[in-house]
């Protein structure tokens, strides 16, 4: 009797031993693999690898921009300066002339980024509903103009901008931002005809019922309708504009200069003796102020990505660019 | 008088079923036409012209083909430092492709902590830019730390050939630089999985496949638009890399005194032309690829 008892509370045992290590077995890799922890941690680390490498020259720019000159020649130092120095900052702001170049910059990536929202809106939506005669050709040049690299019309344009006179102001760029031609343009009409094609078309046709004209469909219900893929395409084209460096050395070099070019001048700025070609010849007397200089450009950015990282992020996915 | 009529009244419906449409269309055809068509002929004027700066403005004069033919029989830099690049891209754009992938791959499980990592590998697309970017470089901030330590030089050497490991190797040097141009590439990735509908998964798990084949026989498959869409988009991104020595070239061109502008356009148009005969090769790959698999399926 007792030696049967023992026999099924060992079996019991056993059972229930069995279905706790499958348990932890479970928690450990999963059902799929993909749910498992270790599997989990596994991804940890290698994120946190890749992320680490992918960070590293932001990093340096960080700790090389606090470094005294003998921090710096120091090969001891590596990443945590022995003191931090605020000079290199000071610098930066008085050769970059931080505070006009600034607004320089946000003025033209503001401006120019609200013309693109509106204007390649208003392209995107014509192409995905309104009647158009020859739609696919007018699709062919759109995407013909993503293709045609700036180098090849930057000298006409160059000349045009002189005739009319607008060089070194900022319509260099806000005029053909209005006109559709703005940075990376094509690629935004076709975010929003994307978008407006993905809507159902029954609102539009109750609008249409209730008397509106296209134009109040457009600006009254659309519009506000494509609140999510108009911010992607202020964000991205902000972003764009703030960075863009090749069009400026070109049309903004003698005034209403941004910061990008204010980099590019600064190794004359803080060296007046070093003249010529100077972009080849590391000078390890500017590097961090050039550094400091490199961050205070990229901080604004950086700081509204902080704030808008969700829209950035699932922006694309919303907008549903991809399908 | 009837003839004339019909024609108004052609025009009246022409006009009531397109003029909307051509309405909304119309600041980007003033735009297409004078920031785009006029620049884009004119440059290709002044590719066969020599062309000046005078008193008056510019001087052409017309040389046919001869910018062309100078570009690769005169000039001993523009050859080689195209053919590098296209070296360098070649390796570059799979490169970029398929790190975006492996990440994308990653970040599409699900585990606590995702955004916050989705945020980090988009972080390059707002401060990458160009002079920047260049400045880093100049630093040697972009290498890989283990590059310097295990000596890599020699082994690449022997795989690939002496001629070729120079691209590598300068490829390598700078190889976070260029992965950070993957941001929007991981963006488009993640995206495109979302298209796959999960209760494939879920039947293929049921029938006993593991996640290694799922990868293969699903996510990879239906991948591919995803990853031609990628390549092109790499490939487009890349045509102004800040540390391109094609475009340098073409702009040191632009200000010299016996080559000047015509010669300029000329060498951008070549260039132009290599890039473009690069997509159409991606483009009519992949769509072979893609009427394969729909003829056998």
């Amino acid at each position: 009797m007792n030696a049967r008892l023992e026999k099924i509370s060992r079996i019991a045992k056993a059972g229930l031993w069995g279905r706790r290590t499958q348990k932890a077995k479970m928690l450990i890799l999963g059902r799929s693999l993909s749910d498992g922890l270790l599997f989990k941690l596994a991804i940890y680390l290698l994120l946190s690898i890749v992320a680490y490498l992918y960070l590293q020259p932001i990093l340096y720019m960080v700790s090389t921009m606090f470094k005294t000159l003998s921090d710096l020649l120091d090969p001891t130092v590596k990443w945590i300066p022995r003191e931090i120095t605020w000079e290199n900052v000071s610098k930066a702001i008085n050769g970059l002339q931080y505070p006009q170049a600034l607004r320089n910059t946000a003025i033209i990536a503001l401006s120019c980024s609200i013309a693109q929202v509106l204007v390649c809106a208003m392209t995107g939506y014509a192409l995905a509903r309104l009647a158009l005669p020859f739609k696919g050709l007018f699709m062919a040049l759109i995407i013909l103009t993503f293709l045609i690299p700036p180098q090849i019309i930057i000298i006409p344009l160059y000349v045009i901008f002189s005739k009319l006179g607008l060089l070194n102001t900022i319509f260099v760029f806000l005029i053909p931002a209005i006109f559709g031609q703005g940075l990376k343009g094509a690629l935004f009409i076709l975010i929003f005809m994307q978008f407006f094609k993905s809507q159902p078309p029954s609102l539009e046709e109750a609008a249409k019922l209730d008397g509106a004209s296209t134009s109040r469909l457009f600006f009254g219900i659309m519009l506000p309708l494509a609140r999510s893929a108009c911010l992607v395409v202020f964000l991205f084209s902000f972003i764009w504009y703030w960075n863009m460096y090749y069009e400026p050395s070109m049309f903004l070099a003698k005034g209403f200069t941004p910061l990008s070019i204010r980099l590019n001048m600064l190794e004359e700025v803080l060296n007046p003796t070093l003249l010529g070609n100077t972009r080849t010849i590391i000078n390890p007397v500017t590097e961090s102020t050039k550094m400091a200089a490199a961050f205070l450009i990229i901080a604004p950015p950086i700081l509204i990505f902080m704030f808008l990282q969700r829209w950035f992020v699932s922006g694309i996915e919303r907008t549903g660019i991809v399908e | 008088m009837q003839a004339k009529e019909r024609v108004r009244a052609k025009r009246l419906y022409i006009m009531g079923r397109y003029g909307t449409g051509l309405l909304f269309m119309l600041p980007w055809i003033i735009g297409f036409a004078t920031f785009v068509l006029i620049p884009v002929s004119w440059s290709l004027f002044m590719a066969f012209n020599k062309v000046q700066v005078a008193a008056g403005g510019l001087k052409y004069e017309w040389i046919g083909m001869r910018n062309f033919r100078d570009a690769f029989l005169k000039d001993n830099v523009f050859p080689i430092e195209l053919i590098t690049y296209f070296q360098e891209m070649l390796l570059m754009v799979p490169i970029i492709v398929i790190f975006a992938l492996l990440i994308a791959l990653m970040l599409n499980q699900k585990f606590p902590g995702r955004f916050i990592y989705r945020a980090l590998f988009f972080l390059p697309v707002i401060f990458a830019t160009g002079q920047v970017l260049s400045e880093l470089f100049l630093q040697g901030a972009g290498d890989i730390p283990f590059l310097d330590q295990y000596n890599l030089q020699p082994m690449v050497e022997e795989y690939v050939g002496k001629q070729f490991s120079e691209t590598v190797m300068a490829v390598l040097g700078r190889a976070v630089l260029i992965l950070w141009y993957s941001g929007v590439q991981i963006l488009i990735f993640i995206a495109g999985f979302q298209t796959i509908s999960p209760t494939i998964y879920e039947a293929v798990r049921i029938d006993g496949a593991s996640p290694w084949d799922s990868f293969w026989k699903i996510t990879l498959p239906a991948c591919i638009p995803f990853i031609s869409l990628n390549m092109l988009y790499t490939i487009i991104d890349l045509f102004t890399f800040p540390l391109n020595p094609v475009l340098k070239h073409i702009r040191d061109n632009m200000f010299k005194v016996d080559t000047g502008y015509g010669y300029a356009s000329a060498l951008a148009w070549v260039y132009f032309a290599f890039i473009f005969a690069l997509i159409a090769i991606v483009l009519w790959l992949f769509n072979r690829s893609l009427n394969k698999r729909r003829v056998r399926s």
